[in-house]
């Protein structure tokens, strides 16, 4: 549930922005999802301006159990003025120490690693985010589920691309949301023009090994795809539309490691 | 006349990178612009060979930037090759960034070989690997060895291949004092 975990902090963090005043009420306190949250670090990256009931956590969880749990989260900053060059390589450690031991290791390790690189490089290059994106990976115990989540809150993908594709490329233009998104995974499609776009195409060629569901939140709409024997298309895709605003895009991938 | 090899030259991409990690399309865009700097700073030199010694991984991004733009930048006059051992992930990655761009690049292990971004057409195909089994060829010599290709088809064949930058070519004069293309292999 991180990709939850990061959208709902990217969420806050924007309404702390727009200056509207925000309360996070734990009915069960540390013991609940607080503590869960805490242990990832949620706190560390939530506005001070955010109230918290009962009280927030007086320590961090990340800080105290960072690398002493056999089911691995880390959530980390992306400040697009403070360019983190090892942030990669800190992401993907960590996840080796934990899955070093497979067979396929090298090509987990180089699918994430690929996957945080385009998506992180996304959020420098495209989002104009005023607000820290976050980048978040969770093994899961049994370590039979990766999650790969990066999460921004710029102007979100479709509102920088469509733009350009009404006058660059009217075909691609009529899509609906779902099947532009689509095809930005399966061509890869670029406001940049056709040489460009290569990064989440990729990307996707990389999770697709690995059965991978990807999981997209646009300001008001969610779409997950599921591989097909030919990739992801919009046959397989579940669309959820008038979701409350959530600015930026946040794209999770979900490995399956059996 | 010198041979391609002798204008040969190496580039090993870790002296322009900043880690051993190249990520993101700024960063691509810096080492792009130290490539063009070392390329221009030798003129004479027509092939470089990019040796990823050092370097530990590569995204699409930054392969699209740094290397799959300097070889479209030069296509047709000067070219840039790989050769192995090359970690499969990052052999995936430049593919992907080639492809995208339209730009075929070489990746020699030793006499043998395999073409990364792009595949010839159909019709040229044979055109190519009889090229590659020479340093330098001519239409002419093509044509020896297949009989049933005309020398004007030979022509636009391999013309098609350095245009699309497959190999290099350079003007020499033929037996009847006319102007003929000697084609060189990207090694």
């Amino acid at each position: 549930m991180i990709d939850a975990a990061v959208r709902l902090l990217s969420l806050l963090n924007q309404l702390d922005l727009c200056s509207r005043r925000v309360i996070l009420e734990f009915e069960e306190g540390e013991i609940g999802a607080m503590g869960y949250l805490n242990r990832m670090g949620f706190f560390d990256h939530l506005s001070p301006n955010v109230e918290v009931s009962p009280e927030r956590p007086t320590y961090s969880g990340a800080d105290r159990y960072g690398g002493m749990n056999a089911s691995l989260v880390e959530i980390a900053r992306i400040n697009p003025k403070n360019r983190d060059q090892n942030l990669l390589s800190r992401l993907t450690e960590a996840l080796m120490q934990s899955c070093g031991h497979r067979g396929d290791a090298a090509e987990l390790e180089g699918a994430a690693w690929t996957i945080f690189a385009e998506l992180i490089d996304n959020i420098f290059s495209h989002s104009q985010t005023p607000i820290d994106g976050y980048a978040a990976l969770q093994l899961y115990q049994r370590g039979n589920n990766l999650s790969v989540a990066v999460s921004d809150s710029g102007l979100g993908i479709m509102e920088t691309l469509r733009p350009t594709l009404k006058t660059e490329s009217p075909t691609l233009a009529r899509l609906s949301d779902l099947e532009l998104l689509v095809e930005i995974f399966r061509q890869g499609i670029s406001r940049h023009g056709a040489d460009r776009g290569c990064g989440l195409k990729g990307s996707a060629a990389k999770a697709i090994k690995f059965r991978a569901k990807l999981d997209v939140r646009l300001p008001t709409s969610r779409v997950l795809l599921v591989p097909s024997e030919d990739g992801y298309r919009p046959n397989t895709a579940y669309c959820y539309d008038s979701l409350p605003l959530i600015w930026g895009t946040h794209i999770c991938f979900n490995f399956s490691l059996h | 006349m010198k041979l391609m090899n002798e204008n040969h030259s190496t580039i090993k991409l870790c002296d322009y990178m900043v880690s051993p990690e190249g990520w993101g399309r700024s960063q691509g865009r810096e080492v792009y612009g130290k490539l063009i700097d070392f390329v221009e700073a030798n003129p004479g030199v027509t092939i470089f060979k990019i040796s990823l010694e050092g370097v530990r991984r590569v995204d699409f991004s930054f392969a699209s930037e740094a290397l799959i733009e300097l070889a479209r930048r030069y296509r047709g006059r000067k070219a840039f090759y790989f050769s192995t051992p090359i970690d499969p992930d990052m052999i995936e990655n430049l593919d992907a960034a080639a492809e995208k761009k339209g730009q075929p690049l070489m990746v020699w292990n030793k006499d043998e070989y395999s073409i990364i971004g792009m595949n010839p057409s159909q019709g040229a195909s044979d055109a190519l690997k009889f090229a590659l089994q020479h340093e330098s060829i001519r239409a002419a010599e093509f044509v020896s060895a297949n009989p049933k290709v005309s020398i004007a088809n030979a022509s636009m064949k391999f013309k098609q291949l350095w245009q699309q930058g497959f190999l290099l070519r350079r003007e020499d004069i033929s037996g009847s004092g006319g102007t003929e293309y000697v084609y060189y292999r990207i090694k």
